[in-house]
């Protein structure tokens, strides 16, 4: 008996094995669906419910179904974490949809489940996972060097050009993150030589938690007197930011920019405290992740100039030497001239 | 608390706690019947019975090793910091050990090791939980509150915080496993862990004393039980658990991170109380636990099923779902404590 168990759990073992590895290339071309559109079912999965930025994303989603009365929509994880998104998408995988779009909260967690999914023929479309290998496509809102650079742009205006400033992400793993803040720091290199990173901590991570942001500024401008700026990733970076320059009194001796929401920042905006957050907006970005995903399984081809049908996503253009990154060109500056304009 | 009062209640309670588990049931099948009526072509697939049996593994470990520490009247908070930091040194090890692109039967001894360091990890972890609370009588909720922020801390430490990715692909392989093309690995090991320690708890010496401590310590102290060693190796197998969590978490995200599954430690808390375990110690079953995690898990991807559901929604069910349950059972039990005052006169 003991004998027929090891010999039984043996051969599965060589035959896992010996099962294929994870694939590394996939043809989206092979991703066309032979079912009638009206059968489609595609869900978007955001890093979590609740942001206010992913509820914007789902308004883009709704405004999508209405527009193609295709059978889309979102659904994320209740609170960010990367585990638990992983239970969403194996959910979705289980209920047999014809496409899986993804904002990542972590690329190495979520690559098993991706590639599960493509494995069974599901359409992957991914946002802000620029280094996600088991997509098809990566959609993202501008090049992640204009984003940065146009992110130290703002920063050093406020600054003045000279002085200590440091780097703030979602999360030191946040691919995307990492990048724009990597070229807001080249750009500064070449462009602002009287600012200087500070050096003891170049990069701080706020866990993409509102509070945590905040703490860690307060922490950062009573550790480091000289610190003057902070360039921010996350959306919530700025709003955390700012409330500690408030109340540390650093009103225009500190500033802070990041990627930000109109209506999260806007007494920031008003006050002065802030001068200008950046945006690209999460409604569009979602859009054009359904239009992609909505396009590979029409069979078309995914190629430079693909229109994606949502503002600022109308002429998308691989990223240099990749097949999988496309970019897109929309962003725009919020200051308080133009904050109430956005109605979110 | 427990007075003269109670301890006559004793049989009674424990009928009551039997109910407890018919209640449960109860519970499984009307939300199984919900969702199938619901949704009957997505929840009573196999698809959508693999993806479950792939979720819960994980999580359903560790509620049992925090319902352990909660039949001694104690809790274990840290359970995903051991998780983590557990398999974060199996996968340094791996890193360490293993050069990329190993063939298998070069890169096996060293995963077994790294197994092996992950579970010792585990051990000792608990180990310094159960000191804590044991020997220095730091309340548990405290001390492991404690722990968790220190094990995450280290954990953290070791990474600068960022995701041990690239593992060898042997390990992820194994993990994988599916048995007869449904039962995945960590579900086998679940039902091993589940049944081990559901005997462990109804049959053993050791089972007999965690009740008995649990229902009252200065009792079970005087009748000349080792306190001191036993919730040290209650915290032991609790640590233990954990790290088996970890190596499962390890092989789904095929990497280990110090954050991984952050909330999943009230989500353990919630199971073993909707599960049946008295939060005051010295009653529960891990039947009663188990049917919790499945009763969790059908509500989590039955939810994922209804698109405009938020899983916002999802807190605020469980959130309910364990006050209800707290109260329901206090309320219970006042009153096997009422009749069974009544019929003592």
């Amino acid at each position: 008996m003991k004998k027929i168990l090891t010999v039984t759990l043996g051969l599965l073992l060589c035959v896992c094995i010996a099962a294929p590895l994870f694939g590394q290339t996939y043809d989206a071309a092979k991703f066309k669906s032979s079912k009638p559109q009206s059968q489609w079912k595609i869900a978007l999965v955001p890093k979590d419910a609740t942001n206010a930025w992913f509820v914007r994303m789902e308004q883009g989603v709704k405004r999508y179904a209405a527009d193609t009365k295709i059978n889309v929509f979102q659904k994320g994880p209740p609170k960010t974490d990367a585990a638990m998104q992983a239970q969403v998408i194996e959910d979705m995988i289980a209920q047999g949809v014809d496409a899986i779009c993804v904002v990542p909260v972590d690329i190495a967690a979520l690559e098993p489940v991706l590639g599960q999914a493509l494995s069974k023929g599901i359409v992957v479309i991914a946002h802000e996972g620029s280094s996600l290998e088991n997509i098809l496509f990566d959609i993202e809102a501008f090049s992640n060097e204009g984003l940065g650079q146009a992110l130290m742009q703002v920063l050093a205006k406020s600054m003045g050009e000279k002085g200590s400033y440091t780097t703030m992400v979602g999360n030191v793993t946040n691919a995307s993150h990492n990048e724009w803040a990597d070229a807001a720091v080249a750009y500064q290199k070449t462009k602002y030589p009287n600012m200087a990173l500070l050096a003891a901590e170049p990069r701080v991570e706020i866990m993409d938690n509102l509070d945590t942001a905040y703490q860690r500024a307060k922490e950062l401008f009573k550790k480091y007197p000289t610190l003057k700026g902070i360039l921010g990733t996350s959306s919530l970076s700025t709003p955390g930011t700012a409330r500690a320059i408030d109340e540390l009194g650093l009103k225009g001796k500190a500033f802070v920019t990041s990627v930000g929401m109109p209506n999260e920042n806007k007494p920031y905006l008003k006050s002065g405290t802030v001068q200008a957050v950046m945006l690209w907006d999460s409604a569009e970005a979602g859009y054009a992740m359904l239009a992609a995903a909505v396009a590979v399984l029409k069979g078309e081809k995914i190629a430079n100039g693909i229109n994606l049908k949502a503002k600022g996503w109308e002429s998308m253009q691989f990223a240099p030497g990749s097949k999988k990154v496309l970019l897109g060109k929309s962003w725009v500056n919020i200051t308080k001239d133009n904050v109430d304009s956005f109605g979110f | 608390m427990k007075n003269e009062q109670a301890e006559v209640a004793l049989p009674l309670i424990r009928r009551g706690r039997d109910q407890n588990l018919a209640r449960l049931l109860v519970m499984l099948g009307v939300v199984f019947a919900l969702m199938a009526v619901l949704r009957p072509e997505q929840f009573v697939t196999p698809a959508n019975f693999g993806s479950m049996m792939r979720q819960f593994p994980e999580y359903g470990i560790m509620a049992i090793g925090v319902s352990l520490t909660m039949i001694t009247g104690g809790i274990d908070l840290g359970v995903v910091g051991t998780a983590n930091l557990s398999a974060i040194l199996a996968a340094k090890l791996m890193f360490a050990a293993v050069p990329r692109g190993a063939p298998p039967e070069q890169a096996l001894p060293y995963l077994a090791l790294a197994v092996l360091v992950a579970l010792a990890c585990g051990l000792a972890c608990g180990a310094f939980a159960g000191l804590l609370i044991s020997r220095f009588e730091i309340p548990a909720i405290l001390a492991t509150l404690g722990t968790q922020q220190l094990y995450t801390g280290i954990a953290i430490g070791i990474t600068n915080g960022r995701p041990q990715s690239g593992l060898p692909l042997l390990y992820s392989k194994i993990g994988n496993t599916e048995f007869f093309g449904l039962f995945p690995l960590s579900f086998l090991v679940f039902l091993v862990v589940a049944v081990g320690i559901a005997f462990l708890l109804s049959s053993s010496r050791f089972g007999m004393y965690l009740y008995m401590l649990g229902t009252n310590s200065k009792a079970a102290l005087y009748a000349g039980l080792g306190n001191t060693s036993i919730l040290i190796r209650t915290y032991m197998l609790s640590g233990l658990l954990s790290s088996v969590a970890g190596l499962i978490m390890m092989a789904r995200a095929n990497s280990a991170k110090a954050e991984y599954g952050a909330p999943y430690t009230l989500q353990c808390v919630l199971i073993a109380v909707l599960g049946g375990i008295d939060p005051s110690g010295g009653f529960g079953k891990i039947v009663g636990v188990t049917l919790a995690i499945f009763i969790l898990q059908f509500l989590s991807s039955g939810l994922n099923m209804f698109n405009n559901i938020s899983n916002f929604y999802r807190d605020v069910i469980w959130g309910g779902v364990l006050i209800l349950v707290l109260v329901f059972n206090r309320l219970l039990s006042q009153r096997a404590e009422r009749r069974a005052a009544r019929r003592g006169e």
